[in-house]
C-alpha cells in the first residue's frame, strides 16, 4: 500500500469533524449533536467531533453566516490543514434560508468559504446529515481537496 | 406631570400609562413604591415618523403594565432607569443599537447586538434606515484577536469564543481572572443577530409565523404560539378548545425536549458525559412524539393563526401515553441520581448562587428565577391556551445555585408529563382550527408565554395591512444573561461552564 493510499484509507475511516455555528437558530445544531448521541451514534463510522480546527478534516457549518461571524468562519477554514472539506448543513447554510436578505446576513456559507457538500432541510433530519457526510466520504476516494484560495 | 399622564386600562397588559419622556423615571420610582419587586420585561422602540416611541413593559405584581413615552427623532434622548432597575441595562443598550435613542446616565453604553464596525448613524429598525450600501467589512471589524492572554495589572484577560468547544454557539466572553478567580465578565453578544424584527415587517403575518419559529430551533413552538396569540388578540379570534389543548401538548413536548437537552448538556459541561448520553437518549422519543403530532422533528411548524395545522389521530394518543410513562420511570432514575451522586453535587452545589433579592433586581425569568425562590410562571400568572384548566404544580427552590436551577427543570419535566397526560385524557372534540383573515385590522397587542427558559414576550403593532408594522421579541435568555454576569464573579474558572449552562443559554434567542 502506497503512502497516499494509506492516508486516504485513514481519512475515510476516521474523519474528524469540526462544528461551527455561523448564526444558526440551533435547530441544525441540536441535530448535529443528536448525531453523536446513542440513537444515531456516528462515532461507529469513525466520525469524531473535534474541538480544534487544526485537527479537523471536515467543517460542518450551520447558520446563515452573519456579518459578525464572517471573519471567524474564514479564520477557522484557514486554520484547517489540507485537504479540507466543508459541509453546509441546513437551508440557512446552503442559501441563507428564511433569513436571506436580512441586514446582517451574508446568506450562505459558500459566500465565504468553498463548500463541498450541501445538506438542505430546516433542519435536515439526522439521517440526512449522515447521508450527506457519507456521500462526501465516498467522493473522497478520489480525494479532491479544495484549492487553496 | 399632571394632564400629561394618560392611563388606558386593559391595554398592553393590565394598563398603559402615557407620560412625557422627562417623567419616565419618576413614574418608575412611584411604581417601585407600589411593588418593590417591580421587574422590567422589555423596552420596545417604535418608529412613529417624527418621533420615536419608547415603551417600557413592566411586571407589576406579576402582571404586565406598560409605560409609553415619545422622544423626538431629531434629538432622541431618554433618562436611564438602570440605576433603579438594574435589569434594564441590556434593554436600554438594545434600544440605542436598533433605534439610536441615547440613554443618558447609562452605566455601560455601547454596542450590544450590532457588529462593532456597523455605521454609527445607521439604526436598522428605523423605517427610514437605508441598509443597502453597507461598507465592506474592515480588517479590524469585530475581532480583535490576541495571540496571548492580555494582562492588565494583576488581572489576566481570558477570552472564550466565538468558536470554542464548550460553546455550541458563537459568542465571546472576556473573563478577567486573578489566578483562578473570576473578577469581571464582559460579554460580546450579537454573533447570531439576524435582524428578525426588521425582517418580520417585510413579510406577511402568515410568513412571519414561520420566521419567528426560526428565531430559536429549540423553543420554536413557543415563539410561534406567542406570535399567533398576539395576532389573535388583535383579530379577536377565539381558538376552538381542541386547538387549545393540542397547542398545550405541543408546547409541553417542546418544554420536555428543551429541558432534557439542557440537563444533558449540563452533564457534558460538568464532565459527566454518561449523563449527557443518557439524557439525549431519553430525549429521542420526545422528538418522535413531536414528529408524530406535528410532522416535524425539530421546527414543528404546527401552530397557525386560529388553531393548529393538523389534528391528532385517536390511535396516536395511546402511543404518546406509553412514551410518557416510560419517561416518567426514567425521571425516577435521574431524581435518584441527583439526590445521591456526590460528584454531581460537588460540581453544582453552591456554584453561582443568585439570591432572591438579586433575582428581582436583575429581572430574571423562568427556571432561573424559580430556583432563587421567585414563584413566577406565565402559565399560572397569565394563563393562556389550556393552562387555566389543567392542574399542575409550580416548582420553586430556595438555594439559587446551579444545582437548584437544574433540579427545578428536572421536576418540571415530571409536571410536563402530567400536563400532557391530563390534556390527552381531557382532549375536547370538535374543530382544531378556524379560518382567520389574513389581513389584520389596525391595533397592537402584547403577549407572553412561558417558554422552557422563561417568560417570552412578543409585541405586535398592526397598521391594517397584511404586513405588521412592528414586531418586538423579548426572549427569556436575553433577560437571564445578566444573572450569569453577576454570579460568575468571585467564582473559579472551572465553575464558569457549569454556572453558565444552568441558565440554559441560547444565543439565537438572545440576539435574534
Amino acid at each position: 500500500m502506497s503512502i497516499t493510499k494509506a492516508i486516504t484509507w485513514a481519512r475515510l475511516k476516521s474523519p474528524w469533524v469540526l462544528h461551527f455555528n455561523s448564526g444558526a437558530c440551533n435547530g441544525c445544531d441540536i441535530e448535529v449533536v443528536a448525531l453523536l448521541t446513542p440513537r444515531y451514534d456516528v462515532e461507529r463510522f469513525g466520525i469524531k467531533l473535534e474541538p480544534s480546527p487544526r485537527h479537523a478534516d471536515v467543517l460542518l457549518t450551520t447558520g446563515c453566516v452573519t456579518r459578525q461571524c464572517t471573519t471567524r468562519l474564514k479564520r477557522i477554514y484557514d486554520q484547517m490543514p489540507e485537504p479540507k472539506f466543508v459541509v453546509a448543513i441546513g437551508a440557512c447554510a446552503c442559501s441563507g434560508g428564511v433569513f436571506k436578505g436580512n441586514y446582517t446576513v451574508e446568506g450562505g456559507v459558500d459566500k465565504v468559504v468553498p463548500v463541498n457538500a450541501y445538506i438542505p432541510g430546516c433542519p435536515p433530519k439526522p439521517e440526512a446529515i449522515i447521508d450527506g457526510v457519507v456521500k462526501l466520504l465516498n467522493s473522497l476516494k478520489e480525494a479532491k481537496p479544495n484549492d487553496k484560495k | 406631570m399632571g394632564e400629561a399622564v394618560q392611563i388606558k386600562l386593559a391595554h398592553l397588559g393590565i394598563a398603559s400609562i402615557q407620560v412625557a419622556a422627562e417623567s419616565v423615571r419618576d413614574i418608575v420610582e412611584i411604581m417601585l413604591e407600589t411593588d418593590p419587586n417591580l421587574g422590567i420585561s422589555a423596552i420596545t422602540g417604535l418608529d412613529l415618523g417624527e418621533n420615536i416611541g419608547v415603551m417600557y413593559h413592566f411586571r407589576l405584581n406579576q402582571k404586565l403594565a406598560t409605560l409609553i413615552s415619545e422622544v423626538p427623532k431629531s434629538n432622541p434622548r431618554i433618562q436611564s432607569i438602570t440605576d433603579v432597575i438594574p435589569g434594564a441595562n441590556f434593554h436600554e443598550r438594545e434600544l440605542f443599537d436598533l433605534f439610536g435613542v441615547t440613554i443618558d446616565g447609562h452605566p455601560s453604553p455601547g454596542r450590544l447586538v450590532l457588529p462593532e464596525d456597523w455605521p454609527v448613524d445607521l439604526f436598522p429598525l428605523r423605517k427610514d434606515a437605508k441598509i443597502d450600501n453597507l461598507p465592506a467589512q474592515g480588517e479590524s471589524s469585530t475581532e480583535k484577536i490576541a495571540s496571548a492572554p492580555e494582562i492588565e495589572g494583576t488581572l489576566v484577560n481570558l477570552v472564550v469564543g466565538p468558536q470554542h468547544p464548550a460553546l455550541l454557539e458563537p459568542e465571546k466572553f472576556s473573563l478577567k481572572v486573578d489566578g483562578e478567580i473570576v473578577r469581571a465578565v464582559e460579554p460580546r453578544i450579537g454573533y447570531v443577530h439576524r435582524g428578525v424584527e426588521k425582517a418580520a415587517e417585510t413579510r406577511t403575518y402568515l410568513q412571519d409565523v414561520y420566521l419567528v419559529e426560526r428565531i430559536c430551533g429549540i423553543c420554536n413552538s413557543c415563539h410561534a404560539t406567542c406570535f399567533v396569540e398576539a395576532v389573535e388578540k388583535i383579530l379577536g379570534t377565539q381558538v376552538p378548545p381542541r386547538g387549545k389543548y393540542l397547542r398545550t401538548i405541543i408546547l409541553e413536548l417542546n418544554r420536555l425536549h428543551s429541558h432534557l437537552l439542557l440537563l444533558g448538556h449540563a452533564g457534558l459541561e460538568i464532565g459527566y458525559e454518561t449523563l449527557f448520553q443518557y439524557m439525549w437518549r431519553d430525549r429521542e422519543p420526545i422528538m418522535d412524539m413531536t414528529e408524530l403530532i406535528t410532522g416535524n422533528r425539530v421546527i414543528a411548524s404546527s401552530i397557525a393563526v386560529g388553531g393548529v395545522r393538523r389534528d391528532l389521530k385517536e390511535t396516536d394518543i395511546s402511543k404518546i401515553k406509553l412514551e410518557m410513562e416510560k419517561l416518567r420511570k426514567r425521571m425516577d432514575f435521574y431524581q435518584n441520581l441527583y439526590d445521591k451522586e456526590p460528584s454531581l453535587k460537588m460540581r453544582t452545589q453552591n456554584v453561582g448562587v443568585l439570591s432572591k433579592e438579586d433575582a428581582f433586581k436583575l429581572c430574571v425569568v423562568g427556571p432561573v428565577a424559580r430556583a432563587s425562590g421567585v414563584s413566577m410562571d406565565v402559565r399560572k400568572d397569565d394563563p393562556y391556551e389550556a393552562y387555566g384548566e389543567i392542574p399542575f404544580k409550580l416548582i420553586t427552590r430556595n438555594e439559587g445555585d446551579t444545582y437548584a436551577r437544574l433540579l427545578v427543570r428536572l421536576d418540571e419535566i415530571t409536571e410536563s408529563i402530567n400536563i400532557i397526560d391530563y390534556a390527552l385524557e381531557h382532549l375536547p372534540t370538535g374543530p382544531f382550527r378556524i379560518r382567520a383573515p389574513r389581513v389584520v385590522p389596525a391595533g397592537e397587542a402584547l403577549n407572553r408565554v412561558e417558554a422552557p427558559r422563561g417568560e417570552l414576550l412578543h409585541y405586535i403593532r398592526s397598521n391594517g395591512t397584511a404586513y405588521p408594522e412592528r414586531v418586538k421579541v423579548r426572549t427569556p435568555t436575553f433577560a437571564n444573561l445578566p444573572s450569569f454576569l453577576k454570579t460568575a464573579i468571585g467564582g473559579t474558572i472551572a465553575d464558569v461552564p457549569a454556572n453558565f449552562v444552568s441558565l440554559d443559554p441560547c444565543f439565537s434567542c438572545t440576539d435574534r
